[in-house]
Parts: C-alpha cells; sequence; structure tokens
C-alpha cells in the first residue's frame, strides 16, 4: 500500500477506484449532471461518468458557474467519491466545499503521477493522507 | 493560514451552517493562494446571479443557506440578474421564476438588489487603497485601476462567502508588491469613444492574460470610457488590474508603475485598435435585429446620449433596441425625460439584467449591434448570436434602419 501527504482542500473521507484525467476539467457547460459524465467535445474523458469514482484531474477550468454544477451532482447523487488535484483552483474548491466532496491536491513528490485509473484509492482529505490500497 | 478566534469559530460551526461554508471556503482559497491569514473588507459584490451560471442546482444552495439562517454581515450588493423586476420582457416563465428564486435568496439573506455591475456609479464607492470582495470581472478591474481599492477576481461563491464572514484571504492584489505593471503599451493614435477604447482592451487583453499592463499616452477617457475598457481588459483575457501613466492613482510615472522593474514596450497604433475591431466582429452580413447597449450598464450620460441620437427617429419594426442600465439610473432617465424619448422611440430601457446574463435569444433575435466589448465578446458564445460591434451612433443608426452602416 502506498501513502502520500496532501494538501486538504475539502474536508471528507472517500474510498473509490481512480478515474485518472490528463487535462483540466471545466465543469460548467462540460458535465451532464443526470450522469456524472464529461460532455466536452473532444475532451479525454468524453462521455465517461465519474460517478462513485475518485476523480484525478491536474485542476478546474471555465466559468465560476462551474462550482454550482459540482455542487448538483453532489445533491443528485452523481458526484465523484473524492477529488485529487495537481494544484486546486477555486472553482473545484468552492464547489467541493458546497457539495461536502472531499478533495485534496499537491500530493507530495511525484504521487500525483502514480495513480493509475483502475487502483483502489483512499482519500482522508482531513488529514491531508491519499492512499493506494490496491492496484489495478 | 492563522485564524483569529472568530474566524476559528465560525469553521468550528458555532455561528451556523452557511457562515461555517463560507469560512471552509475561504479558508480552502486562502491555502491555495498562499495567504498567511484573512484580512477584512468593508463590502462584497456577489456574481455570478444569473440563472445561467447558478443553475438550478445554484438556486437550490441559496435558499438552503437562506432557509439556514445564511445572513451578510457587511454591505453586500447583488450583480447583474437575468429578470427586469418592473416589467414583463417577455421572457419564457420557467426562466423567469426560477431567476427571482436566486434573487430571493440572496435578498433573504441581507444582500442588496441593486442588480448592477456598475454600484460604484451609485454610492457603493470603496476609496484608495481599501480591500473589498468583489466579484464581476469589469469591477474588479475598474475598483484596482481606477479607484486604486484593492480587489482579488473573486468567484461568485468566494465573494458570498466574504459577505457573510466580513473576510477575504489577503492574497493577490491586496498586497503591495503584486499591483505592479509588467508590460508597457505605449499609444501612438487617439482614441475617442467607448468602442474605440474598448478595441484597445480587447486587442491588450488577448495579449497580457493575466498580467497587469501599464498604458502611456491612452489619452483624456472620460469615466464611461475607463469602465468599457476594464470591462474588455477583463473579459479578453484574465486582466484585473492596469495602470494609465497619469490618470490612475498608483500610476504618477512609469516608474512607480513598474516599481522600477525593466518591462516590454508594445507600441500600440490604428492596426492593433482595428484588430480589436475585427476581433469583436463576428456578422458577416448587414442585417440587424437586436441592438443592445449598457455592458457595464449605462451611466446617465450614455443614456443622454442616446436620446440625443433618438430625437425624432423610431426604432426600425424589425429591430429590437434594448439599453441597459440599472433602477437609480432608471429613476433618473425616467425624471430627465431622457426614458419617454428612448420609449416613444420604440427601445427599451432596462433594469436589472444584461444581454449575456440575460436571455434576449429567447425573443428571436441573433444578429447584434453594440458598443460593448464585453458583450461583443461573449454573446457569440452566451446568445447564439454574430455581432456587429462599433460606435454609439452606428449603434444607433443600425436600430433606426435594420442595417449595419
Amino acid at each position: 500500500m502506498k501513502r502520500f501527504q496532501a494538501r486538504c482542500i475539502s474536508k471528507g473521507h472517500g474510498t473509490g477506484v481512480a478515474l485518472v484525467c490528463g487535462s483540466p476539467i471545466g465543469f460548467n457547460f462540460g458535465v451532464d449532471v443526470q450522469t456524472g459524465a464529461i460532455t466536452e467535445h473532444k475532451h479525454e474523458l468524453e462521455g465517461i461518468s465519474f460517478k462513485g469514482r475518485v476523480l484525478v484531474f491536474p485542476h478546474g477550468k471555465g466559468s465560476t458557474g462551474g462550482s454550482y454544477v459540482i455542487y448538483q451532482t453532489a445533491r443528485i447523487g452523481t458526484a465523484p467519491v473524492a477529488i485529487i488535484n495537481r494544484a486546486s483552483e477555486a472553482i473545484i474548491a468552492c464547489g467541493a466545499i458546497m457539495g461536502g466532496i472531499p478533495a485534496v491536491d499537491l500530493p507530495e513528490g511525484d504521487a500525483y503521477d502514480q495513480i493509475r485509473t483502475g487502483d483502489l484509492v483512499e482519500v482522508d482529505a482531513d488529514n491531508g493522507i491519499v492512499r493506494i490500497l490496491e492496484r489495478k | 493560514m492563522i485564524l483569529n478566534v472568530d474566524q476559528k469559530r465560525m469553521l468550528e460551526g458555532e455561528l451556523g451552517e452557511p457562515a461555517q461554508v463560507a469560512m471552509e471556503m475561504l479558508d480552502s482559497l486562502g491555502t491555495i493562494f498562499g495567504a498567511e491569514r484573512l484580512i477584512p473588507v468593508k463590502s462584497a459584490h456577489c456574481a455570478g446571479l444569473s440563472l445561467k451560471s447558478h443553475g438550478e442546482a445554484g438556486m437550490l444552495w441559496a435558499e438552503e443557506m437562506a432557509d439556514k439562517g445564511g445572513r451578510v454581515v457587511i454591505p453586500t450588493t447583488m450583480n447583474v440578474v437575468g429578470v427586469d423586476r418592473s416589467r414583463d420582457l417577455g421572457l419564457p416563465e420557467g426562466w423567469s421564476v426560477n431567476q427571482l428564486r436566486i434573487e430571493k435568496a440572496y435578498e433573504r439573506m441581507g444582500c442588496i438588489g441593486t442588480s448592477s455591475c456598475v454600484p460604484y456609479y451609485f454610492g457603493f464607492l470603496p476609496h484608495f487603497g481599501e480591500s473589498v470582495a468583489w466579484a464581476e470581472s469589469s469591477a474588479v478591474v475598474f475598483l484596482n485601476s481606477v479607484i486604486g481599492a484593492r480587489d482579488n477576481r473573486e468567484g461568485g461563491p468566494s465573494a458570498w462567502a466574504s459577505g457573510i464572514t466580513g473576510y477575504t484571504p489577503e492574497y493577490g492584489l491586496h498586497l503591495d508588491e503584486n499591483r505592479k505593471g509588467s508590460m508597457i503599451f505605449r499609444l501612438d493614435t487617439k482614441l475617442s469613444g467607448i468602442a474605440d477604447y474598448g478595441a484597445l482592451g480587447n486587442y491588450v487583453g488577448k495579449k497580457v492574460a493575466t498580467e497587469i499592463p501599464v498604458f502611456e499616452n491612452l489619452g483624456n477617457p472620460t469615466i464611461e470610457e475607463l469602465v468599457a475598457f476594464s470591462a474588455a481588459l477583463a473579459s479578453a483575457g484574465g486582466v484585473a488590474m492596469f495602470h494609465a501613466v497619469g490618470i490612475t492613482p498608483e500610476a504618477p510615472d512609469i516608474k512607480t508603475a513598474t516599481g522600477g522593474k525593466a518591462c516590454e514596450v508594445f507600441p500600440v497604433g490604428k492596426a492593433e485598435i482595428e484588430q480589436g475591431y475585427t476581433n469583436l466582429t463576428s456578422s458577416e452580413e448587414d442585417k440587424i435585429d437586436y441592438v443592445a447597449i449598457g455592458c457595464p450598464h449605462c451611466s446617465l450620460n450614455q443614456i443622454e446620449e442616446i436620446t440625443r441620437l433618438l430625437q425624432g427617429r423610431k426604432v426600425a419594426e424589425n429591430v429590437k433596441l434594448w439599453v441597459h442600465t440599472n433602477i437609480p439610473i432608471k429613476r433618473l432617465a425616467s425624471e430627465f425625460g431622457y426614458l419617454q424619448v428612448i420609449e416613444n422611440a420604440g427601445g427599451v430601457l432596462t433594469q436589472d439584467i444584461c444581454t449575456i446574463l440575460g436571455c434576449p435569444e429567447a425573443l428571436g433575435v441573433s444578429r447584434l449591434a453594440t458598443n460593448s466589448p464585453k458583450m461583443a465578446f461573449y454573446a457569440p458564445g452566451s446568445n447564439g448570436m454574430t455581432v456587429r460591434y462599433g460606435s454609439t451612433e452606428d449603434c444607433i443608426e443600425a436600430a433606426v434602419s435594420g442595417r449595419w452602416r
């Protein structure tokens, strides 16, 4: 099991199968809140749902309306179970806090690059700890 | 960040859930942006209040925060919304009902329902050096640059959080060292009118992204030209502040504006202004069905100018002319007979709304003419419109003839 130190962006605790994305995610006008799927044209995760997954992506992008979209997924039940960013920004931070979704950023060293889609990952945002419980 | 006793109490939920959510946001943002502490702010301005930004989810969230006792502790004005509360503009009912629910929720939390992007025009006026937490990108630039107040590019939720708590994280433009210019733009041409200043702002905004530009020879702009300029820079780039030597208060000379560091100098002339006009034009046909002026919201001077241009003329039958302003300016316009001139000509003077955050496209219009560099920039994406961009005179001509020039 691998264990990394991270910064708490939004408190809470979540465990799930990682969904790793190399490019930023714009929630405003980029996500279907009913399914939790990315809808942005030509995005690497286009059509794939983050519902119940540990969503790993570099940072958010787009307009501040994205915070409300993240909140919407939490209300409906299609939100990720946790978020890991390389470096968070305001839209993701505010949206995760509004929605009660645990979120962390800046995992130490090359930790961010070690998480792979399919890994079973635990995010303890309260204590700033990320654990890879099982490799795919 | 190091929090004081009051801030810790809020974070622990002792002042209720909305204050806790607000303080969690500010704590997190402070962490992200490297702030050492929170500082008090004297006022806040909440943006993103249009249904287009909040969506139904945001509406439910705002209602929940109001239901749970969320109340602002500093004067917190509201930005533009999607419904004109004084009249029915024929917008879809579903839109209007939900938009009004958002406004009611924020008003229940104590926000001031002036619903405008230019509160500094009617008495909400920070002073030089004062730290505030205002969202609305055009106001951020205007406050930092023209007034010399201190404001970061707040998002909707973060400005709300500052209203609820009275604090903002001390980072970015609240700190002296971050307020210096890094790129110099030297004009060798004269600018005249909002559209010229908007074109320059668009050209430079695209070039500098999030740097602080310093302008030399910006001329003798009116306040309305400075407001349009601010809006253009903020929308075309991610600009939060500019300096104009001899005009803005933190730029008595180049050395003060740049902090003495060496900066590249970019000459700017007719070609660059033309480029700005080109950037903001997306229509290839002459037909116009919608003329919209007032982004940011019109001052009384701008409305008076429009009445002079409309005197004795009528808006063409297949054209809608919307002039956007806010409640106080509209009341003055009515006092002085300007509103009557506009409406007798067949135009509409709106309050509370604008084009990009409203949905005039629901009324079937799609060929916009405007003098606003911000509206011209966003309208293709936010409203599905094509755009002709030019002077106020050209826009009124288009309203009367139904054709661009």
